[in-house]
């Protein structure tokens, strides 16, 4: 089959996601009496000046970083079935613990910053590890288990703020951790945007671009190319098939939630090295609950997860000039939502297509073929708004994962 | 194998005894359910093929067949679940077209599935009328519920309470509300899959019982099941149903088990010829006393020993559900043995993850390919990986060589002529045979030093089974040790060096399939023959 078809079937659900969504949303604006053009107009504008539109960018682009790296987190353990919702809350833990860690050590530039990444990273790995080790053990419900672990992650993450690693003085309005030293900052990539010949905007861009980016590449090297990988797609795809060709379940279930939780680790760190350099208590909140709806968008495929984030990264940079603009900023949070509801039912459209054409025997169709997990019965709830409370995801399984949940517990049993 | 009493593909023995001398087709009353040439395809199999069944009005009428012999679909069928690609359906002499449940439902067709379909935290009287509540100002009308549901249990003498919440009551008490809930709805005929499967001896008697009961009312019970005795205790007639086609009706009365049994697996298919043995001294498989634990009742495997030499082929035949399915997953190491060992060659498996039994030479063909062979929204070539995630040559060190894979995916597609566009078609464009061809090519790629097959020629075409066969036969004739698991008498026979007999969990008989006859092994299958002077 020819590349062009591939990328067209790869490409038709959130397409047709995004445009469906687009439709919706101008619908609801028409009846709340907005004029969707003019929203949409206000939306693509980036600024009059070079260096506004370059500040434009930046605030995307430094928004999408964490979304890419949430996103990820959430893909990886939707390839192999699972559905760790628990993201929100292993990323908030582990960036306040490592905000705490990286204020309290000195060490030399790259080495403080390592520090502070394997500290969060190994915060967020154990906190998803207890997810896994409750279902292989016990037989509960990851979906279940880790969205309590994420109420007790924003309390203790509260308790150690306002507590044990509170750096802030008595009575301030904002309660934060010590700041973390200079050496343990990631500069800015500012200078790579001048040699661009590109206005240097006010607005710093974050080095963590660069480690999203490597980290991207690791996870789709180690899922399409590796043993391992495969495993974790197999038992994906088919629990049975994989326990039949000798994947330890269980195993799995443990490794895949420990990596899910490691990259879950690092979503709060383009922020906290970048710009705040301390955890307080407005540090972005809610990317655990965009990254499932961004995950879903890009089909749980690294590249696709890139464009997702960068789509909510785009749409959530509207927001302050839609409010200058006096319009409502919900009109964001209607297209996140419409988008996410339609990208739900777009894959299903897509896979349903491609399965056809392939039981007819037209050729591959391994567009559709390659995400396992996103493909029936999977919906997201609204993602909370930018930088305000998630409202939580109700994630629903149907098709075929009932029976894969049994064959878990059989296990575990 | 053409053996005296029946011909091939005719078993006329049984059918001569049979439904009254054609009296059905010019008697007077109308049949209840006429099925004429029923067929029915699904992409790449067809799984209903010529069907011809005439079920008299108040009589059970039972329906025999191997597990995927396609009774499911007929019932299906009947129950307008999917329509039929060809033939008709006549209820009372009239010719119904049903497209979907309720409509069988208003026509007066009940289904009493094998697994019910219960919930559990109703009492018996909301789930009767659950789906088709009598209803009095918009609310649930109890009074006329209770009363309908009393009389009907009194009637039928079901002995069910309208206010017994389903969670207490027992698997026959449960079968009864479902039954219940199938005469709630007028139902004239009640189709029962494999009701007995579920029930222990003094339940399925009471089953019987019922009936009896539903039978003297005129009523019409449709009674699916494999188990043979049962069925010759129960039914006023029985047709049988192999390889997705009706092979012939007997009368229960005049037929033996025996006689079933041969016709439901089947004596028409040309035996392997004569051949020489290649058995050799070494043995590659060794089981010893091993037992597999079931969460409650007896143990599905119970102290089975058997020995799989190189060069060999041990057949285990025994009638679907008497513990081959866990004997397989714990030679596999799915499954936890309870006591025993297993060696392969001189290794002591026991305790051997599936991965290290893989990699130390088992190869497996599982019974049910969708669930366990493979991945059928993945392309080929991931699937010639499959289970050979650790070896060569499609793994190089932790990494996968998807361009190896592909070649050699391709050349298994080449040498055992799967039927596919491309390495990267998706597995689930296949054909059930090709699908097959595909996991015996690749189980047999890795030179495995033992093959467990269980059921490798289940619900493949003609022509793909004898490529499967003679693939089986070369392997054997190299050196390899097979397990081979089978309800297919034909195929156990034509193929098996040794063949034991497996009946609740335990290995009841070894044979000599050399000298051994379809009926005899029949007989022993369903346990009408014991071991004494076998072996």
């Amino acid at each position: 089959m020819s590349v062009l078809r591939r990328v067209g079937l790869a490409l038709f659900a959130p397409v047709l996601a995004v445009v469906v969504a687009v439709l919706i949303s101008s619908a609801v604006m028409a009846a709340l009496q907005v004029d969707p053009l003019r929203a949409f107009e206000v939306m693509v504008d980036f600024g009059d000046t070079p260096s506004q539109q370059v500040t434009a960018l930046v605030v995307v682009l430094n928004r999408a970083v964490p979304l890419f790296l949430a996103g990820l987190a959430v893909a990886i353990a939707f390839r192999m079935g699972l559905f760790n919702i628990g993201v929100e809350g292993q990323y908030r833990l582990a960036t306040v613990v490592a905000a705490g860690v990286g204020a309290a050590v000195v060490l030399p530039g790259p080495l403080h910053v390592l520090l502070i990444v394997l500290v969060a990273m190994a915060v967020a790995a154990v906190w998803a590890g207890i997810v896994a080790v409750l279902k292989v053990t016990r037989g509960v419900s990851e979906v279940i288990s880790s969205i309590m672990l994420n109420v007790i992650a924003l309390g203790i993450a509260s308790f150690l703020l306002t507590g044990p690693l509170r750096g802030s003085p008595e009575g301030a309005s904002i309660i934060s951790t010590a700041e973390i030293p200079e050496s343990g900052w990631v500069p800015s990539l500012n200078g790579v945007l001048g040699a661009l010949g590109l206005a240097n905007p006010p607005r710093q861009l974050y080095g963590f671009l660069l480690v999203a980016v490597v980290v991207g590449a690791v996870i789709a090297v180690l899922l399409n190319r590796t043993r391992f990988g495969f495993d974790l797609r197999a038992a994906g795809l088919s629990p049975s098939a994989a326990s039949a060709s000798g994947v330890d379940s269980r195993g799995m279930v443990v490794k895949t939630m420990l990596l899910s939780g490691a990259v879950a680790g690092l979503i709060g760190l383009p922020d906290l090295l970048g710009s705040t350099h301390a955890y307080t208590t407005d540090f972005t909140s809610g990317l655990g609950f965009l990254g499932i709806a961004v995950a879903l968008l890009g089909r749980n495929k690294p590249i696709g997860i890139a464009l997702g984030a960068l789509l909510f990264a785009f749409l959530d940079r509207a927001l302050v000039p839609l409010q200058i603009q006096d319009f409502p900023a919900s009109v964001v949070t209607i297209i996140q939502g419409t988008i996410v509801l339609a990208v739900v039912v777009a894959n299903e459209v897509a896979r349903r297509v491609a399965r056809r054409s392939a039981e007819r025997g037209s050729g591959p169709a391994a567009a559709v073929a390659g995400d396992g997990s996103t493909g029936p019965g999977q919906s997201t709830g609204g993602p909370g708004a930018a930088g305000g409370e998630g409202t939580g995801a109700g994630v629903s399984r149907t098709t075929g994962a009932g029976q894969r949940t049994d064959e878990r517990q059989e296990t575990g049993a | 194998m053409a053996t005296a009493g029946t011909p091939a593909g005719a078993p006329a023995g049984p059918s001569a005894g049979g439904t009254g001398a054609g009296g059905g087709d010019a008697g007077a009353a109308p049949l209840a359910v006429e099925l004429r040439g029923i067929t029915k395809r699904f992409p790449g199999v067809v799984a209903n093929k010529d069907i011809e069944l005439r079920v008299r009005r108040g009589e059970v009428h039972a329906i025999v067949g191997e597990n995927g012999a396609g009774k499911s679909t007929l019932m299906k069928t009947l129950y307008g679940e999917h329509r039929p690609d060809e033939g008709q359906i006549l209820l009372d002499g009239r010719e119904v077209s049903f497209r979907s449940p309720a409509d069988a439902i208003a026509a007066g067709i009940g289904m009493v599935h094998q697994h019910f379909m219960l919930a559990d935290y109703f009492t018996v009287l909301e789930n009767v009328v659950l789906g088709s509540e009598p209803t009095r100002g918009g609310r649930l009308d109890r009074a006329t519920a209770r009363r309908r549901i009393t009389e009907i249990s009194e009637r039928y003498g079901l002995g069910l309470r309208p206010d017994d919440l389903v969670e207490d009551l027992g698997v026959g008490d449960r079968q009864r509300v479902e039954i219940a809930k199938v005469l709630y709805r007028n139902a004239r005929t009640l189709i029962l899959d494999e009701p007995t499967a579920v029930l222990v001896p003094q339940e399925v008697d009471e089953l019987f019982g019922n009936l009896a009961e539903l039978k003297r009312e005129g009523l019409t019970v449709i009674f699916i099941s494999h188990k043979l005795d049962e069925v010759r205790k129960v039914a006023d007639a029985i047709t049988v149903i192999r390889r997705g086609t009706t092979v012939g009706t007997a009368d229960p009365r005049t037929t033996t088990a025996r006689q079933l049994a041969e016709m439901m697996v089947g004596t028409e298919l040309p035996s392997p010829e004569i051949r020489t043995s290649t058995v050799r001294e070494t043995p590659v498989l060794q089981l010893r006393e091993v037992t597999v634990a079931a969460p409650t009742g007896r143990p599905p495997v119970d102290d089975v020993t058997l020995t799989v030499r190189e060069g060999e082929v041990v057949g285990i035949a025994g009638v679907e559900g008497n513990g081959q399915a866990e004997l397989v997953d714990a030679v596999m190491g799915l499954r936890p043995l309870a006591t025993g060992t297993v060696r392969l060659g001189g290794d002591d498996i026991t305790a051997w993850s599936t991965r290290a039994r893989r990699e130390a030479g088992l190869g497996f063909i599982p019974e049910d390919r969708h669930r366990q062979g493979m991945l059928l929204d993945a392309p080929l070539w991931e699937n010639r990986i499959l289970g050979h995630q650790t070896r060569p040559p499609a793994v190089k060190g932790p990494f996968i060589d998807r361009r190896a894979a592909r070649a050699d995916t391709a050349r298994i597609m080449r040498d055992y002529d799967v039927r596919a566009p491309g390495p990267d078609t998706l597995a689930v464009a296949l054909s059930g045979g090709n699908q097959q061809k595909l996991i015996v090519g690749r189980e047999m790629s890795a030179r495995p030093r033992l093959l467990l097959a269980a059921h490798p020629t289940r619900g493949v075409d003609v022509g793909a089974q004898g490529a499967i066969w003679r693939l089986l036969e070369e392997a054997r004739a190299e050196g390899m040790g097979i397990l081979l698991v089978s309800a297919d008498l034909d195929e156990l026979i034509g193929l098996s060096d040794t063949l034991h007999v497996m009946l609740r969990g335990r290995l009841v008989a070894t044979l000599d399939p050399s000298a051994v006859t379809p009926e005899e092994l029949g007989g022993y299958m369903t346990g009408a023959q014991t071991a004494a002077g076998a072996a």
